[in-house]
């Protein structure tokens, strides 16, 4: 590592945190579809894996820390990770205190970024004596994943259901492209599929919305109303620590070392769980409430960066929800990354580290710095100036673009299909975690029943 | 608020209007598109000129539709 890639790193994770700092405020984005499109493009690009590892952390640490301000200052979440802590946020801001959740919150995001480093490296070096079994039998763990996630979904019956099916369209339209000569043999279509997956809820609606009788059933809304509130202006630099008080910063940081540890679970769920479990015995509802915002926002911060960590150092394979939604592009971007040839086998433990705490602190000393002073300001300026509309058109544009760079033409309506296919399971309460399981155990497992 | 702003949809947790959408989606997937395949260099310069496209349609989309939201702002004291 010389002067040079180490200041890029240190440009792309201060352009990850400015970035990401606006779009963890756009209400309802979706972590995995604003933050694996862009990071799988700047592999394909062909930027230095040092600098993307850093321009993800910046970014990840960022999203998660402004992600909760729409949801203190509108009660509306800024990502999917934010909603189970728009009930708790919502009792501080009945109270008057939205100031107070917004630095309660991006506190314990510091804290969870502080804790779940070191766990992270931590528990990587303890899986690392195992990690040439483990990848040995990849085919085989992403099915029990699949399995796994399909147990835990709200329809777990469906989920299983669907795994071979799902399994079968995957297969099925690779090797209708490899039949048709549009891809050469050695190469896999991934990308277009997995984003695919990402986007299959909006896809799905938007098919919805092209039948009429669907379209006159829906309830016209008119302009969303939000309400702002001005949070008063803090002075000089803020310090987590002392944002918070003594208990809120324990149970940020045990919640966090337990978020970290259970890397392989999905984050949303176990946020819901630990943030009550840990709070339940607070009878003060403001105080329970601040409390359990911190937990929450720390416990995610910490999974997030467990869960991209961990499967990174130890294993070279995305084996956490984290890992194969969100931070995808680190594991799998064909033909820059491959399972077998991606960052954990590119660059040394020292080396990710280093990428990790560099995107890590500029993220946390800029998104921080700028959450607590300009947080009702950036609100502002996000919801009145930047349209929902073209929010989704962005990502459409990309979206299409990668497909057709896969596989031409005939892939842009593979990827529509797959991505029908997906929005209606997904609305049927199979998640995101099952399909992504079934896109990387779809070769082996249909090698398996062959 | 008249009858024509009433027809929004939420998508995606936030409320649009099928046109502007359309027309968003459209430009943002032309200029995309049509930078991929337009851009006269090798890998990957295809791919940046594809993603700057999807920016600058993300650029116009942003500035020719207006949000569907409207900001009331509240001073602290309540």
């Amino acid at each position: 590592m010389d002067m040079v890639i180490i200041l890029q790193m240190i440009l792309a994770s201060i352009g990850g945190a400015v970035l990401y700092t606006l779009i963890g405020i756009a209400p309802g984005t979706d972590e995995t579809a604003v933050l694996a499109p862009v990071t799988i493009a700047l592999v394909l690009v062909g930027v230095s894996p040092y600098v993307i590892l850093a321009f993800f952390i910046s970014a990840i640490v960022a999203k998660k820390l402004t992600d909760s301000i729409p949801v203190a200052i509108a009660g509306i979440p800024g990502g999917v990770m934010a909603a189970p802590m728009v009930e708790h946020a919502m009792v501080l801001k009945s109270h008057g205190l939205p100031d107070v959740s917004i630095k309660k919150m991006s506190s314990g995001s510091v804290i969870g970024t502080i804790v779940s480093i070191p766990v992270s490296f931590l528990i990587a070096n303890l899986i690392l004596p195992y990690a040439d079994t483990i990848s040995e039998y990849a085919g085989l763990i992403f099915f029990f994943g699949a399995v796994f996630l399909a147990l835990m979904t709200t329809n777990k019956i469906l989920s299983l259901a669907i795994i071979v099916p799902f399994a079968l369209l995957i297969q099925g339209l690779r090797h209708l492209y490899w039949g048709l000569e549009i891809v050469p043999p050695d190469v896999t279509v991934f990308v277009s599929f997995f984003l695919g997956i990402t986007i299959g809820p909006i896809a799905f609606t938007l098919f919805e919305l092209l039948n009429k009788e669907y379209r006159k059933n829906m309830p016209g809304l008119g302009n969303k109303e939000i309400k702002l509130k001005s949070s008063e202006k803090a002075k000089g630099i803020p310090n987590p620590f002392q944002i918070l008080t003594k208990k809120e910063s324990a149970s940020s940081a045990f919640g966090s070392f337990i978020g970290s540890i259970t890397f392989f679970l999905s984050p949303v769920g176990m946020t819901v769980f630990l943030g009550e479990f840990l709070t339940r015995h607070v009878k003060d509802p403001v105080q329970r409430a601040s409390r359990a915002i911190s937990t929450m926002d720390g416990l995610t911060n910490a999974s997030y960066i467990s869960g991209t960590l961990i499967p990174l150092i130890a294993i070279g394979l995305p084996l956490s929800p984290m890992a194969i939604g969100p931070a995808a592009g680190l594991f799998n971007a064909p033909p820059v990354y491959t399972p077998e040839h991606n960052i954990h086998h590119l660059l040394s433990m020292g080396e990710i580290m280093t990428a990790t705490i560099i995107g890590a602190v500029i993220a946390l000393v800029i998104t921080f710095n700028i959450t607590i002073k300009y947080s009702s300001q950036i609100c502002a300026f996000v919801f009145k100036y930047i349209p929902h509309e073209a929010l989704i058109g962005l990502f459409a544009g990309l979206v299409v673009m990668l497909a057709y760079m896969d596989a031409g033409w005939i892939n842009i309506f593979g990827t529509i299909l797959v991505a029908l296919v997906s929005g209606l399971l997904h609305k049927n309460g199979v998640n995101y975690g099952v399909l992504f399981m079934i896109l990387y155990a779809a070769p082996w497992l249909l090698g398996v029943l062959s | 608020m008249n009858d024509e702003n009433k027809n929004y949809v939420d998508i995606w947790g936030d409320n649009v209007k099928i046109k502007d959408l359309g027309i968003s989606m459209l430009l943002c997937i032309a200029f995309a598109l049509g930078g991929f395949i337009l851009a006269p260099g090798e890998a990957p310069q295809p791919l940046i000129t594809g993603l700057v496209g999807g920016v600058i349609g993300f650029i116009i989309s942003s500035i020719i539709i207006k949000p569907k939201r409207n900001i009331t702002k509240m001073e602290g004291d309540e």
